[in-house]
Order: C-alpha cells, then structure tokens, then sequence
C-alpha cells in the first residue's frame, strides 16, 4: 500500500496544472481572453477614430463657410467691410436687437461699429468696436467669433504698423517683444489625455482575465462539492491555495499581456491621426514586467473575495464591486494626471497607471520609482494572500 | 485502524458529537447507523481532518488526526456526502488529479485507474467529460478517486446515496473486497439494510451518542430482540429517521 504525503512544491504543481487544464476547457475563460485582444482595443480605437472622423470633417465645413457677421452701422468703415470680406467674412444686415439676437441663438457673433469710428479712425485715435457674443458657446460654434477677433487684430495691427511708417517711425518699436512658441513635446506626449484612459482598460482586463478561475478554484469548488474531497489530500492548505491564487495569475497575466499586444496591433494599423502612438516588443515587455505586481494584487484580491464567499454567484456579485476598486485610483489618475514620485507609487494601481502612461508616451519611469511600485504591489498582494491563507485554514470554508 | 475515544464537537449550542467512542479494525467493516443528524457526518469528518475536534482523540493507524493531520490523509481514503467532481475533466483525469497528489504518477498510475474502472464498471466512461454525469457515475469517480492510492483506512460518508440496485451491489463487492485485502473500512448509513448486509460491527449513533456497538449477534442479544431491526430501533430509542 502506497500511503504516502508529497512535497510541497510537488503539490503545488499538481493542483496548479490542473487549474489550469481546466481552466483552459472552460469557454468564459477564453472568451474574456479573447475579448481582451480585439474588443479593448477596438473599443477605444474605433471610438476615437469615430471622434476624430467626425471632428475633422465639421471643421473642415466650418472653415470652409464664411463667417456670418451682422454689422451695425457697416457704413462708417467701407475699409474694415472690405478687409473683412477678403478674409472670409460674409457681412449680414443688422439685427433690430443685436444683444437679443445672440441671446437667442439667431447669431454667434455681431459687430457694431459706433457712429465716431470715422473720426476717431482720420484723427489716428483709437477707434472703439464692440464685438458682442455668447461665451458661454463651446465647440464648433465658436470658431466665428475667433475668426471675425483675429481679422479685426490683424486690420488694427496693420494700420498702425502703417500709421508708423507714414511718421518715418519703424513698426517694430511698438512691438517691444515678440514670442515665438516652440512645442517640445514629443508626438505621444500630445496624446496624454487620450492616455489617460489606456491603464483603465487595461487593468480593468487584468481583473476580468483571472476572475473566473478565481471564483471558480474556491467558491465554485465548494459550491460544487469538490472542495472537500480535494482538502482531505495530504496537500497542506496552504498549499493548494497559493496554487489556485498562482492559477489565477497565470490567465491573469496572459490577459495583460493579450491586451498589451492587442493595444500594439491597433496603434499599427489604425488609421486615426489624432494619436500617433506605437508600442515596441521592448516597451511591452518593460510594462509588463513593472505592472505584473498588479496581477498579483488582483488575483489576490480576487481569491480572497472568493474564499470567504458562499456560493458562485454571491462571489460573482461581489467581485463585480471589487473590479471598481483599482480603477478608484485611476480616477485621479485622469484628474489631477500627477507625476511619478516616491509620494504616489507605492499605491497599487495608481503606480501601474503611471507606468503605462509613461511608457505609453516614450518616457519612462525612474527604476527606483519602478522598484518601489512593484515592491509595494507585491508585498500588498503577499498581505491579502496571506489572510487569504488564514481564511482557508478555517472550517467554515467547506460552509 | 481507527480509535475514536470520547470524541465532541460542538457548533455553538449543537452538541454534533458528544462523547462518540469506537474502534474499527483492519480487515473489517464498522459501520455507523444512525438518524439523520445523529452526528455520523461530524465525525467522519474529524476522521477525515476537515474538523478539529473540541475534545476527545482520534487516531488513525495511530497517528492523531488533529496533530498529524498529512500523515493521516495519506493513509485514507474518503468519500465526502455528495462528493462533487470536476466537470471539465474527464472520469480518468479526475482520478489521475487525486493520484498526483498522494504521489502516484505515469504508468503505475494508469494501470491502478483502469484497475478499478474495471472493479467499478466504469470503462464506458472513463475517458468521457464527467459534465451530463447521472449521480451514479459521479459517485463512481468519487469512490475511485478515494481508492486510487489503495489507503489502508477507507472512510465512506452515506455512500449508497443516489445509487441504483447495480451500482449498489457493485459497491458493496468493493467494499467486501476491500476488507478482504485486509482495508479498515467505515462508512456512514442511515440505511438498516445495508449496514445489517454488510458490517462485521456496527455503532449506532444518536443524538451526537453511541447508542449502542457490537457485532450484529452481540447487537441481537444485548438488546434482547431477535429481529436486528427491532434492536435497532429498541438502541435508538425511536424509529424517527431510519429507513
């Protein structure tokens, strides 16, 4: 008779490869993994190329219409009317009510020019305009009331450089300074907002790679009656629960890494101008070494929701709510969009976020910063298993 | 061998088992009979390390099931009450996953599964899905996967449960088998009959108590009855909850 107890490691790997195998038969599983490849990506790509396609072309409309403008008293400066219309503006009747006018809707924009323009404009005084719109108008809207204000800068800087030039003064002299605007950001840098959302997905499938296996090696095994069965083996607790928690990490990292590639793919091959990002191999391994600590606290996170839990569905609507957890911090990830520091990588999550949109952009975090956000995950995720452990080595596991 | 002295355990106010005492030898079959809720279950599963009794020693092999608690699941095999098994395995694999874990592997292991899906009958599903299993099938896999490492104590909670006649008669040949190889078998019934068929000592519990233990003979006469059911009912105190 062979009555015989096995090592530890051997029985880790004994239950682990059967998590897994078994795992791997059970289609929600791989429909999430799936999923994971195409829809994420596709979710957040097609939704800006829509948004991009769309912006663009109404733009385009826009600008390419001239600009209704309502004049008041138009007869008291024929030059302004014509350099107006030279740059696109199409001058329109007046309104009996011009504020009313704008209040309403009816126009975006009016210009009323007072009755002593002419003779403030011949005596070479400063004559008064008054442009009258809605701030309070956003988008597309707006793009009038900026066109008609930088074509009346442009006329008044124009005849004053020549009003100047007519008094042998240069022009430059009333321009004491000029700025020149030079952007150094980097092209991935101007796509942080749309950045901002990339952690979210992405952890958001981290959870959702390993939750079945997690309600399943644990609450799902009770529920189904095998769980007794496998805990009078001579496999200590322990044990058998770090090898379905490494189960759980194991699809739960294949997901990660499933997403990281399908993001690659997407940022290849979509057609969208908005953002031009890539991710290299080198930069998806990089994220995906530094954020697997947060694949540990997931699955961690998960399983011991899971222990403590009665049945597969009370664990499923639980785990539901704990999916929200990670994505708090990342909440004011999008916000307050902090810098790394030794301040904020500890926090799980929140430091993972901020190393994927570090990378994302093509920066990258301090290895100290790195160090510290997965050696803080980890040691989370080692806290979380270990009370996970103690919930184990109760009797009201079998329930 | 199995030695039970003075065994409680207590949830919260239910006195489960209050003060159970036996012995169940090697080559022999005990069977514990009782009511429902008489305690049967607690104590196997004290037996079987999955509860930590409140007082009281239980040894296996004579090694403490509180203390020694790998020792002692390595040297026995169980059948828990409505014993689940994986659905996304095969009858083989989930046999081959217990094996693994008491250390069996390859071939060896492969020849002990067709061994007993040949004592069992279950050649016709062994290589299938256990998903769309009937209870007799899954009850099957169970006590093979509980046999797989030949433990020399076998420890059966009500394990005629769901069976039809065939499955039945297939499973007490097993069992005379097991203990003719020398096994200490023990299994839980509430089912007169069967015990009545089977045992070589019977221990009858209710209310968390040995009623009353013995041989069927010794059973028979210390009760006073010539009918082992009415000396059943006559140890027990009523007729409430037997078959």
């Amino acid at each position: 008779m062979n009555n015989q107890t096995i090592s530890h490691l051997r029985g880790f790997w004994v239950v682990l490869r059967k998590e897994i195998t078994d795992n791997l038969r059970d289609r929600r599983s791989l429909t999430t993994m799936a999923v994971s490849i195409v829809v994420g990506p596709l979710l957040m790509f097609g939704f800006l190329w829509f948004a991009e396609k769309t912006v663009k072309e109404e733009t385009d409309l826009v600008n390419a219409e001239a600009v209704q403008l309502p004049v008041i008293g138009a007869e008291h400066a024929p030059n302004l009317m014509n350099w107006l219309r030279q740059n696109n503006v199409e001058i329109l009747a007046a309104p009996s009510d011009a504020e009313e006018s704008i209040k309403s809707g009816e126009h975006r924009v009016v210009l009323v020019v007072s009755e002593d323009f002419t003779k403030s404009f011949s005596d070479g005084s400063t004559a008064p305009l008054r442009l009258i719109h809605d701030s309070s108008i956003s988008g597309l809207e707006k793009i009038g009331y900026s066109t008609v204000q930088n074509a009346l800068n442009r006329y008044g800087s124009q005849i004053g450089a020549m009003r100047l030039a007519a008094r042998g003064v240069n022009p430059q002299i009333a321009r004491a300074i000029q700025v020149n605007v030079s952007d150094v950001a980097s092209p991935q840098a101007r796509n942080a907002q749309i950045l901002t959302m990339m952690p979210y997905i992405i952890i958001l499938f981290i959870m959702a790679g390993g939750m079945y296996l997690a309600i399943d090696t644990t609450a799902g095994e009770r529920e189904k009656g095998s769980l007794e069965p496998l805990l009078t083996q001579p496999v200590a607790r322990p044990v058998i629960l770090l090898a379905k928690l490494g189960a759980t990490i194991v699809f739960s990292a294949l997901t990660f890494l499933m997403v990281l590639i399908g993001l690659a793919l997407a940022m290849e091959y979509m057609p969208i101008e908005m953002i031009s990002l890539s991710l290299d191999p080198a930069t998806i391994a990089k994220v995906f070494i530094s954020c697997l600590p947060f694949v540990f606290v997931g699955s961690a996170l998960m399983v011991l929701l899971a222990s403590f839990t009665k049945s597969y569905k009370e664990a499923q609507s639980y785990l539901g709510m704990v999916m929200l957890i990670p994505s708090l911090p990342l909440v004011m990830l999008a916000f307050l969009s902090p810098e790394p520091s030794a301040s904020n990588m500890w926090i799980p999550s929140l430091s993972q976020g901020l190393i994927i949109i570090e990378n994302f952009k093509g920066d990258s975090v301090p290895l100290s910063l790195v160090g510290l956000s997965m050696i803080a995950s980890t040691a989370f995720a080692a806290l979380l298993a270990f009370i996970a452990i103690k919930l184990y080595q109760r009797e009201r596991i079998l329930g | 061998m199995i030695e039970v002295a003075n065994l409680k355990k207590y949830f919260g106010k239910v006195k489960a088992v209050d003060g159970v005492s036996f012995e169940a030898h090697d080559g022999k079959i005990t069977g514990l009979l009782g009511p429902n809720g008489a305690g049967k279950s607690t104590t196997l599963r004290v037996l079987y390390t999955a509860f930590k009794p409140d007082s009281g020693i239980a040894l296996i092999d004579g090694r403490n099931v509180e203390h020694e608690k790998l020792d002692v699941r390595a040297s026995i095999g169980v059948l828990t009450h409505g014993a689940g098994i994986y659905e996304r395995l095969s009858a083989r694999e989930n046999i081959r996953y217990f094996g693994e874990l008491h250390g069996l592997t390859g071939k060896p292991l492969n020849r002990r599964i067709d061994e007993l899906a040949e004592l069992l009958d279950m050649q016709d599903f062994i290589e299938r899905r256990s998903k769309g299993f009937s209870q007799g099938q899954k009850t099957k896999v169970a006590l093979a996967r509980a046999l797989v490492h030949s433990p020399k104590n076998v420890l059966l909670d009500e394990p005629t449960n769901g069976l039809d006649v065939m499955a039945t008669r297939g499973l007490r040949e097993v069992i005379q088998r097991l203990k003719n190889a020398g096994h200490c078998v023990l299994f839980s019934s509430h089912v007169m009959q069967e015990v009545a068929a089977l045992c070589d000592e019977i221990v009858i519990i209710a209310h968390g108590k040995v009623a009353a233990s013995g041989s069927p003979d010794q059973l028979r006469s210390s009760t006073g009855e010539q009918n082992l059911e009415d000396a059943f009912v006559k140890a027990i105190g009523s007729e409430e909850g037997l078959v």
